[in-house]
């Protein structure tokens, strides 16, 4: 028993003696000899920082036949402000010529939703891609003109199985006797395998749907996909679903889906 | 098909009021087929703290006019583009000299004109739309007075071992004054009083009277990865000068515990074996 109790001051003396005597430069030795200091200053050198860079952001982009641009915004140098009266503030519109550009495609623009029985669901899909230059991510949001509409019947918006999902938040809908007119997007690769990169903050999986935002309720559009670094070809699956029950009367019903990019600021 | 470019995708102006401005933004139709597209200006807010925005029913300030500069196309007027065709637009902001003295924050949007064609079936049809952020300061002076304050710092976790996981910084900083800023500074990690590592912040906007979570450099989070000598570590987080931010510091200890683990189990596996022995004997 003695030894054991020897044991055990001699680890904490030990312990004790790591933590408090050793020098950092020992430690940062025995740690692998990492250096201590991070240079990670990627738009600096000794000789600018183009953070704070004097660009012309018009430059070299003037052309068209029906215009000249012979301003030159973006000129920062001193004394630039008082006489003109604006100027520009640091932003990464100054790189993003020699980045991708900000772009945004939807693959199918029509959404058929032919041969629809009461009780099945019929689904329609599309593909989205976004490209962001060097900033600070982007974000998609969506929003309808109004619910499936026609013959002044309207096919109502998905609450899912359960009633649990809203145009904010999704939820599981599987069940054929939950009807309503929803969307899932879920992150994909390029061989069209779910990752759910983008769209994991918003649905849990290929199951969970939520309605549209409807402009014609005065809603304003909500964010379905969204990242905070610069992205390259990010694709995501949009699968549009409608259920109707035998109640819903016959007739073709439409509406728009707005799919709206936008960068973060 | 919807595939357009827009560039620049942000621009950020300081201008006096009664001051007027052009931007060119070129458009690109990047499908195999002609799309007919609009153009408007909406004001957003900010949304959340990582740089979300809200174009919530907000009224257009009446002092700040936007529209297009172009010879033959107005703001709100459709024209097409042809596959593969890029075109300029010059979009025109003037202010009033009775502009409140603000940040006013829009977004230039680029749109697809709906086409909805007759048909007998059920159907949606997708329209796309891609912006560009407007990030306008109205001040009477190139710098305006800002001033913030750090409303998050800390380390997670606080107690760690000395290899495996990493100790990841949280940070968010509140813009308290009417101007957005950018979060520049840095991160400096010491021990014993000597530095361990620095980390630069990400050159994020933080929007007028709003607040943001914060990345480090390259928009990763902040971290600092094992392994670590054992010891009290202290994070200080030091924002430029020039945004009044004071610095403020959080600390974290890195304890010997896997090693020791490791030792313990090891007396522990020759204890047994020799009681094992023991046994065994008798």
């Amino acid at each position: 028993m003695k030894n054991y109790k020897l044991f055990l001051i001699f680890f904490l003396i030990l312990f004790l003696s790591t933590i408090y005597h050793l020098p950092a430069k020992t430690a940062k030795l025995l740690a692998g000899l990492r250096p201590t200091i991070s240079l990670a200053q990627t738009f600096t050198s000794p000789t600018y920082n183009i953070e704070f860079g004097n660009f012309n952001m018009t430059s070299g982009k003037k052309k068209s036949a029906s215009f000249t641009l012979t301003d030159t915004v973006g000129q920062n140098a001193p004394g630039k402000y008082d006489s003109n009266g604006y100027t520009v503030k640091a932003g990464f519109q100054y790189i993003y010529d020699s980045m991708e550009k900000f772009s945004f495609s939807i693959s199918d623009i029509d959404l058929p939703f032919s041969s629809m029985a009461p009780n099945v669901g019929s689904t329609q899909t599309n593909t989205i891609t976004i490209t962001t230059p060097s900033a600070h991510g982007y974000e998609i949001l969506a929003i309808a003109n109004h619910p499936l509409l026609g013959n002044n019947y309207t096919i109502p918006d998905t609450t899912c199985d359960n009633n649990d999902c809203s145009k904010t938040t999704s939820a599981p809908w599987t069940l054929s006797t939950a009807y309503g007119f929803g969307f899932n997007a879920i992150g994909i690769n390029t061989s069209g395998v779910a990752t759910n990169i983008g769209t994991s903050n918003y649905f849990t999986d290929s199951t969970y749907y939520r309605p549209f935002a409807d402009f014609s309720n005065d809603d304003i559009p909500q964010i379905f996909m969204s990242e905070n670094s610069k992205v390259t070809n990010r694709l995501a699956r949009i699968t549009y679903k409608v259920n109707i029950s035998i109640n819903q009367p016959a007739g073709t019903y439409s509406n728009l889906i707005n799919l709206i990019a936008v960068p973060k600021y | 098909m919807f595939n357009l470019s827009l560039s620049p995708p942000q621009t950020e102006f300081v201008l006096k009021p009664g001051v007027t401005l052009t931007q060119a933004y070129e458009v690109t139709n990047n499908s195999s087929e002609s799309i007919t597209l609009n153009t408007e200006v909406l004001p957003f807010i900010p949304q959340g703290d990582n740089g979300s925005v809200s174009y919530s029913a907000l009224l257009a300030n009446p002092n700040i006019a936007f529209s297009l500069n172009n010879a033959n196309l107005q703001l709100g007027q459709p024209f097409t583009l042809a596959p593969q065709e890029s075109r300029q637009l010059v979009l025109k902001i003037k202010t009033s000299s009775d502009t409140q003295l603000a940040d006013y924050y829009s977004t230039f949007f680029v749109y697809q004109t709906n086409d909805m064609s007759a048909n007998s079936d059920t159907f949606s049809q997708s329209t796309g739309k891609i912006g560009s952020h407007i990030l306008l300061s109205i001040s009477n002076t190139e710098f305006p007075k800002i001033e913030g304050q750090i409303k998050k710092f800390s380390a997670f976790p606080k107690i760690k071992d000395v290899f495996f996981t990493p100790i990841n910084f949280s940070i968010q900083i509140q813009n308290q004054t009417n101007y957005f800023f950018k979060s520049i500074g840095k991160i400096t990690i010491s021990k014993n009083q000597k530095i361990i590592k620095q980390l630069a912040l990400e050159s994020q906007n933080v929007l007028a009277n709003h607040q943001r979570s914060i990345l480090c450099k390259n928009q990763t989070t902040c971290t600092l990865s094992p392994p670590l000598w054992p010891g009290k570590y202290i994070a200080t987080i030091e924002p430029d000068s020039n945004l009044n931010i004071p610095p403020i510091s959080t600390s974290f200890w890195i304890l010997p515990l896997s090693p020791i683990a490791f030792i313990f189990s090891i007396f522990f596996i020759v204890y047994l074996f020799r009681w094992i022995k023991k046994q065994v004997k008798f």
